[in-house]
């Protein structure tokens, strides 16, 4: 566990939206290939953290390092270039855009023309492909956003509520990507779905407003018992 | 005793900015000081939408023609009465804004801008060249020879007409203060700052937004209105879309959804016109680059950023002078 | 009863002039949806673009090259424009772009008054020759408006619909974060789109020349017009610019030979008329508030 592993460490992280504060000296760290998940109640800053590693927010202090590189001040696009994807809440996808089309603008960001990694996880998108994305389930929406994520085989993907509002059978799907993904992708998730955090978790962060309560390492005492206490 | 101390407290800035404005008639030409305070309403007008309900509008030249041809109207076919002038030119002014106020309100600030727009140049080409037969088109409406003296005010007379524009002026300042001090000023800037908000909270941003037009256009047209009176003739130069940026450089150049910008900004780009227009043929150069220049600098203008800084000092010197006094709170 | 040759020559007319509209207001659209700002200084490259293929035209005596001319300076300024001063001002909000383009646009057309002059200048037109269609005598320069807006129209088209670069800038209408969070450069794509619409908005300037003087507020007279039709089809949409070009081409058009003086200002009627059922426009994103 030497510091060599670490792909991502935040220390001291403030960030606020104009006078609203909303994190308060976050610090926490992601070693390569470990799923990180933060679990919080609304409006604990989960959200806004992954936004701020993103490239989307800039921090009012504090740093965020990634393999000796300073990412605070940085374009998005930047950060993204970096390895480091962020997957958004909300299931956005390009509504005008067919399938196929969206895929190719993951390709073209990433340089990287080989789909067959993401047929491998998503076989549905295969048959989607022509399919304008403005007319996909959320959960298709969901499968589309991170098959074009993987794309580039980033180093670490940030996702934000990817389950939310889908039904089981696909989240029990996204959950075995998840797994799948992990062994060559750090992932840090941001989730309210407690029992499918605490199953493929290594680490968990509590958040409770903008602040992190509780960092669980230990993989036997990941249960979401133990995580709402500190919510 | 502390009655008293909060009606001067109120009063106080109004009395101090028109007293300077008043300075300035002592040390500058009267003709200068005459266009001064009645571009000063004109963009008063333009500043109240821009900043306290955030409508960007580049057609006020629009509501400038509305006062001053009704005014126009008035006093080359019916009447004599410059005072009569100006009232019709307000009427007016309420009139037109009620009518066409509930359609663009409703607008978003983009298209509400250029509606404004689109409505200058139709005002315009509707006196040049439509009602060409009433308005004598580009050769203007002419009576400066038929205004009547009036009493005590002799408006036909430059430096009397000054006293009645300076008294007007500050009778408006008053009015836009206490807006701004009403729970109305208060709606419209939260409308401006967030709409939604405002209607949870059982407000109609529509009804706000509405009067707030009213208001402001109404100001516009009081100002073509003197224009009018002032000048003894109108043509439909007033409103051509050339003219159309000047209430907007001048509310950013002052500072805008500041009480006093329109002041300050009306000083100085009548000055600056006058300066320049002598050492350059087209300044329209020099305005464009200005405005670039303010609104990259962060927007403020003039009074917006002087006004905090004065406030400050102001506030750090009587705070100083409190401590010495040893009052207590 | 209207003569049929009035009322085709009418017809091609308006024609035209949708077209010139249709140039200017693909660039305003695509800017506006892509960076959601209102770019009024664009009237500032069709001033330049009419005013380039002027001079250019007079020197060598070519009025195609000068609008060749046209076109390039258009589209170099308004590159310069999106370098110096649209690139810090992009994450504010809308009522303090338009400001600034329309400082830009004031300024503009002052440094033009400087080079140029107040008086009005002639260009002359290109094709003299004019084609019988219907029984009416039509000129062919008109057509060949028509025909340059038709070929832009599916130019913009396949450069949308099918290069990369025209796919990300559609997705950026949609989510240009997202797009950023993808990798994708999306102020390069800024400057592509606004250089793009700085480049037709000259040709657009160029074209229209011989048609009228080139005068220094050229810009302003058409500026409402521009933007009723960027109203009426709605900011965003090029389908409904492209409608909304041609309905305000034809209005104007026919209208004068119904009776001229109302034509001018019909556009705005309609123009009003649509906002009270639509206030975002015929084609307009209703996605975007205040």
């Amino acid at each position: 566990m030497t510091n060599n592993d670490d792909i991502l460490t935040v220390a001291g992280l403030n960030v606020a939206y104009g006078e609203s504060k909303a994190l308060f000296d976050v610090s926490m760290s992601v070693r390569r290939c470990q799923v990180v998940a933060c679990v919080g109640r609304n409006g604990a800053g989960k959200s806004t953290l992954l936004k701020s590693i993103a490239g989307f927010l800039k921090p009012t202090s504090g740093s965020i390092v990634s393999n000796g590189t300073s990412l605070v001040g940085m374009a998005a696009f930047a950060v993204a270039g970096m390895g480091i994807k962020y997957i958004p809440q909300d299931k956005k996808v390009f509504s005008d855009l067919t399938v196929r089309e969206n895929l190719e603008l993951g390709s073209y960001a990433s340089q990287d023309y080989d789909w067959a990694p993401v047929i491998d996880y998503f076989p549905k998108l295969q048959v989607l492909m022509d399919r304008k994305a403005g007319y996909l389930s959320g959960g298709e929406r969901q499968m589309l956003m991170v098959g074009r994520a993987i794309l580039g085989q980033p180093k670490l993907l940030l996702v934000d509520e990817p389950t939310e509002g889908l039904a089981p059978s696909i989240v029990m799907h996204l959950r075995n990507v998840f797994k799948e993904l992990a062994k060559k992708t750090a992932l840090v998730i941001v989730e309210q779905n407690l029992p499918l955090v605490c199953a493929i978790a290594d680490k968990v962060y509590a958040l409770k407003e903008g602040r992190i309560m509780a960092e669980l390492t230990d993989r036997e005492s990941i249960k979401p018992e133990a995580c709402e206490i500190y919510l | 005793m502390a009655a008293a101390m909060n009606v001067l407290r109120w009063w106080w800035g109004l009395v101090l900015a028109f007293a300077l404005v008043a300075l300035v008639r002592v040390f500058l030409p009267l003709p200068f000081a005459n266009e001064i305070i009645i571009f000063s309403i004109y963009t008063m007008g333009c500043n109240y939408l821009l900043g306290r309900v955030g409508f960007i509008s580049f057609g006020q030249p629009a509501y400038l023609a509305v006062g001053a041809y009704a005014a126009a109207f008035y006093l080359f076919y019916f009447g004599n009465n410059p005072y009569v002038g100006i009232l019709i030119g307000v009427l007016a002014g309420i009139v037109v804004s009620f009518a066409i106020g509930p359609l663009f309100v409703r607008l978003r600030g983009d298209y509400f801008a250029l509606v404004n727009l689109a409505l200058a140049v139709i005002i315009f080409y509707l006196m040049q060249k439509v009602l060409a037969d009433i308005t004598h088109g580009d050769n203007g409406l002419w009576f400066l020879t038929s205004l009547t003296s009036t009493p005590v005010l002799d408006l036909t007379k430059p430096d009397h007409f000054f006293i009645f524009a300076f008294l007007v002026a500050f009778a408006l300042w008053a009015f836009y203060k206490y807006l701004d001090d009403s729970i109305f000023g208060a709606c419209c800037l939260a409308t401006k700052l967030n709409e939604d908000k405002v209607k949870f909270l059982g407000y109609s941003s529509f009804n706000i937004r509405l009067f707030a037009f009213v208001i402001a256009n109404t100001t516009t047209a009081l100002a073509g209105a003197m224009y009018a009176v002032y000048l003894g003739f109108v043509s439909p130069e007033i409103t051509s879309p050339a003219r159309a940026a000047d209430p907007v450089v001048v509310t950013i150049l002052g500072g805008v959804g500041t009480l006093y910008g329109p002041i300050v900004g009306s000083i100085v780009y009548t000055g600056m016109k006058d300066v320049l227009s002598k050492v350059l043929g087209n300044w329209e150069l020099v305005i464009g680059f200005v405005l670039v220049f303010i609104m990259l600098a962060g927007e403020k203008g003039i009074w917006g950023t002087l006004e905090p800084l004065i406030k400050k000092t102001f506030l750090r010197v009587t705070g100083n002078a409190a401590d010495q006094g040893g009052s207590s709170r | 009863m209207m003569d049929t040759q009035l009322l085709i020559s009418g017809v091609i007319f308006g024609l035209s002039l949708g077209g010139i509209f249709f140039l200017m207001t693909i660039g305003l659209s695509l800017c506006f949806g892509l960076m959601r700002i209102i770019s009024l200084d664009q009237l500032l490259y069709y001033s330049i673009g009419g005013y380039i293929t002027y001079s250019v035209s007079l020197a060598v005596g070519n009025i195609w090259l000068g609008v060749l001319g046209g076109v390039v300076v258009g589209g170099l300024a308004a590159l310069a424009v999106e370098r110096i001063v649209f690139r810090r001002i992009y994450d504010r909000d809308l009522p303090f772009t338009m400001i600034t383009s329309f400082g830009v646009l004031i300024g503009g057309v002052g440094v033009i008054k400087y080079f140029w002059g107040l008086v009005p200048r002639p260009v002359p037109v290109p094709i003299d020759a004019q084609v019988f269609i219907i029984g009416t005598e039509i000129p062919v320069y008109r057509l060949v408006i028509i025909g340059i807006a038709g070929l832009v129209y599916v130019g913009i088209w396949l450069f949308l619909n099918r290069t990369i670069i025209g796919k990300a800038i559609r997705a950026g209408t949609e989510d240009v974060e997202h797009v950023e969070g993808l990798g994708i450069n999306v102020y390069r794509l800024f400057t592509i789109t606004f250089v793009i619409a700085g480049g037709l908005s000259g040709l657009a300037g160029g074209l229209h020349a011989p048609l009228i003087m080139v005068d220094p507020n050229m810009g302003l007279e058409v500026l409402a017009f521009v933007f009723m039709v960027v109203i009426i089809g709605g900011l965003g949409s090029i389908k409904g610019t492209l409608v909304s070009s041609f309905l305000v081409g034809q209005v104007v058009s026919i209208g004068s030979l119904v009776y001229a003086p109302l034509a001018q200002m019909a556009p705005f009627a309609i123009m009003l008329l649509i906002l009270l059922v639509r206030p975002t426009g015929l084609f307009g994103s209703q996605m975007l508030k205040r």
